[in-house]
């Protein structure tokens, strides 16, 4: 653990970020990605799926033939060339929701991961290096919220919040802080006690600095590891409470409400459950693999771990 | 090890406490309460009539009065198992808690032993055939079913019993001690929807673990005393790579009490997490309460049971 610094440096390393900066360069980037796809083969192809999926949701309005809540069609039409995926319970193309679905997901996962694991982040390290009362307390605290399983917390919370995009990404984000203030106080605790920050201690630094110049840029890997597991996490389970209905506005296009309306009609119209299911399956499996391949480069002992 | 039990303990109670207010907090935060929903049932315009309807309800369901002391008075009755009446299911909420929490809990018991029985020997298999054709085949196996969202597989699994089977759910839930194969056929795919999914990583995480211990001098000092294979894989290498499988299954237990709630959904199992999902919908917030305490409880209880248990098995943690 003392080793954070070196930690970072090899993973930069691995990533093949400096023959990049070496080469210079597009041929150097290229470079790079090429040894990244030969030392990690399923992390390029996890790369790759998410690469499309990220396309997919910024493109969306130039890709999606139609918009997510045009109702203009027939009922319950089957997969054709006019409607690739058929046609919904109330008449809306599902290829297009689909497409649309990528742009909800991405925006839902990204922004409650990255408010949910900065915040734990922050907080985590703060309780770490001041420790005593107040640490126990927040530690007591990451308790509460973590003795209800992660689904019926983020079920109660939006119960409690009612239902639209945004609560959903605030009950995300209060489901990933406690996780994150956990994992990074443990990281943080370690780095206090290495010479580096002693000597920024006797030296005369600030808390506040050895806080900000010292433990959180240390902690980043960890931080990077944590960002990226969880955005599969928190797409999983958007798709879960929709779902259930009660995650997003049944009118919004998110692939577990697809999901919800095509099981209600899965003899008539079972494309309305492959299709978005099969966007879920493959969005979560590429996030997998590029998150397997990245834990492996910034941390091997965590390799083939608990994912 | 008794010094280490008692610590653990020490740190349920409050724990739990701390769960049971924030659920208790969360759910005086929904929106519009039980007895505008009760009286609106019967028509939308609100009139003075109803003003004094909500608030008579109000009254007997002690609304009305500050929220610690609404608190401290639900505590005190759960304490002695009276957790309130639901009004959407006409009947006490302890009720509902003694028919459906044996029938989640027979799902989720059911669940872990299926991946477990079915995950164990393919993470040896991949691990002591490593880089074969059988290793990979299992590896894409456990990386499938990761990626597989759980009400996924259920819906996939539903739609080819209905589409190619004409199976329907049942109507009627038949308890284990009435007719126990036909409460295994009611219970049997929900529960492989599941354990497809939760024998994953337990897979994974067994071949990792086999992977370094079979590594180890001792394995090479059981070979060398001529040992047979079987012998050294069972005894010697499965028997010391179980022991993070243990603290990953309690680590684990949040998910799979989530996947009950789902699976329970799909399948029209009659337990507690439909009983939820109905209760959320009608704003019934005593049985809310309830169930999630129960849960918050079942959940508590694993992660308890499984420290100890990880303390006992390695002699290491308890003098930590």
């Amino acid at each position: 653990m003392a080793n954070r610094a070196d930690l970072a440096l090899r993973m930069t390393r691995d990533a093949g970020i400096e023959p990049a900066r070496a080469v210079g360069g597009a041929r150097g980037v290229l470079h790079a990605l090429g040894r990244f796809a030969v030392r990690q083969p399923l992390g390029a192809i996890g790369g790759l799926i998410v690469l499309v999926l990220v396309a997919t949701a910024i493109f969306a309005p130039q890709l999606a033939p139609h918009g997510a809540k045009d109702t203009a069609f027939t009922q319950y039409l089957p997969p054709s060339i006019e409607f690739p995926m058929g046609t919904d319970q109330i008449g809306r193309d599902v290829l297009s929701r689909v497409i649309w679905g990528a742009r909800l997901s991405l925006y839902v996962g990204l922004v409650s991961v990255a408010f949910g694991i900065t915040l734990g982040a922050l907080w985590g390290v703060i309780t770490a290096y001041f420790g005593g009362l107040a640490d126990g307390a927040s530690q007591r605290v990451v308790d509460v919220l973590m003795a209800l399983p992660p689904i019926i917390l983020a079920l109660s919370l939006m119960a409690a919040l009612g239902q639209s995009v945004n609560n959903v990404i605030l009950a995300l984000a209060i489901l990933l802080t406690p996780t994150a203030a956990r994992t990074l106080r443990s990281v943080a605790l370690s780095i206090k006690e290495t010479p580096y920050v002693e000597a920024a201690r006797a030296a005369g630094c600030s808390h506040w600095r050895i806080i900000f110049r010292h433990l959180l840029p240390n902690s980043f890997a960890t931080y990077i590891v944590l960002f990226t597991v969880n955005i599969s996490y928190a797409i999983v389970v958007e798709a879960a409470l929709s779902f259930l209905g009660l995650g997003v506005p049944p009118d919004e296009p998110s692939w577990g409400g697809m999901l919800t309306a095509g099981t209600q009609a899965m003899e008539t119209a079972p494309w309305m459950v492959f299709f978005p299911g099969l966007a879920i399956s493959l969005t979560v499996f590429g996030l997998n693999l590029l998150g397997d391949a990245i834990r492996d480069l910034t941390d091997p002992r965590l390799r083939g771990g608990l994912g | 090890m008794r010094k280490y039990v008692e610590r653990r303990l020490l740190l349920f109670v409050p724990t739990l406490l701390g769960a049971s207010i924030l659920i208790f907090v969360l759910m005086r935060l929904v929106p519009g309460d039980i007895a505008e929903i009760l009286v609106y049932q019967t028509g939308t315009e609100s009139s003075t009539i109803q003003q004094k309807q909500i608030q008579q309800i109000r009254e007997e369901l002690g609304l009305n009065r500050p929220v610690i002391v609404q608190y401290l008075s639900w505590l005190g009755n759960a304490l002695r198992g009276d957790f309130g009446y639901s009004y959407t299911q006409r009947r006490p909420v302890t009720d509902i808690l003694k028919e459906r929490f044996p029938r989640s809990m027979e799902l989720a018991f059911l669940t872990i032993f299926v991946a477990i029985i079915w995950a164990i020997p393919l993470g040896v298999i991949s691990a002591v055939r490593q880089n074969t054709w059988a290793d990979y085949l299992v590896r894409v196996i456990s990386i499938s079913g990761l990626s597989l969202p759980i009400f996924f597989t259920g819906v996939l699994i539903l739609y080819g019993l209905v589409r190619f089977f004409r199976w329907l759910p049942p109507l009627e839930f038949v308890s284990f001690l009435d007719d126990p194969v036909e409460n295994l056929k009611q219970l049997i795919f929900p529960t492989l929807a599941q354990a497809y999914y939760i024998s994953a990583p337990i897979t994974r995480l067994t071949r990792s673990q086999m992977l370094e211990v079979i590594r180890h001098d001792y394995v090479r000092t059981a070979r060398a005393k001529g040992l047979a294979e079987r012998a050294v894989v069972y005894r010697h290498a499965l028997a010391n790579s179980l022991l993070p499988v243990v603290t990953f299954i309690g680590w684990w237990g949040g998910r799979l009490l989530g996947g009950v709630v789902i699976m329970e959904i799909i399948f029209a199992v009659p337990g507690m997490g439909t009983a939820l999902v109905q209760a959320v919908n009608y704003r019934d917030y005593p049985t809310v309460q309830a169930i999630i305490f129960v849960m918050a409880l079942v959940f508590l209880t694993i992660n308890l049971l499984v420290d100890v248990l990880y303390g006992w098995l390695d002699p290491r943690i308890r003098y930590a």
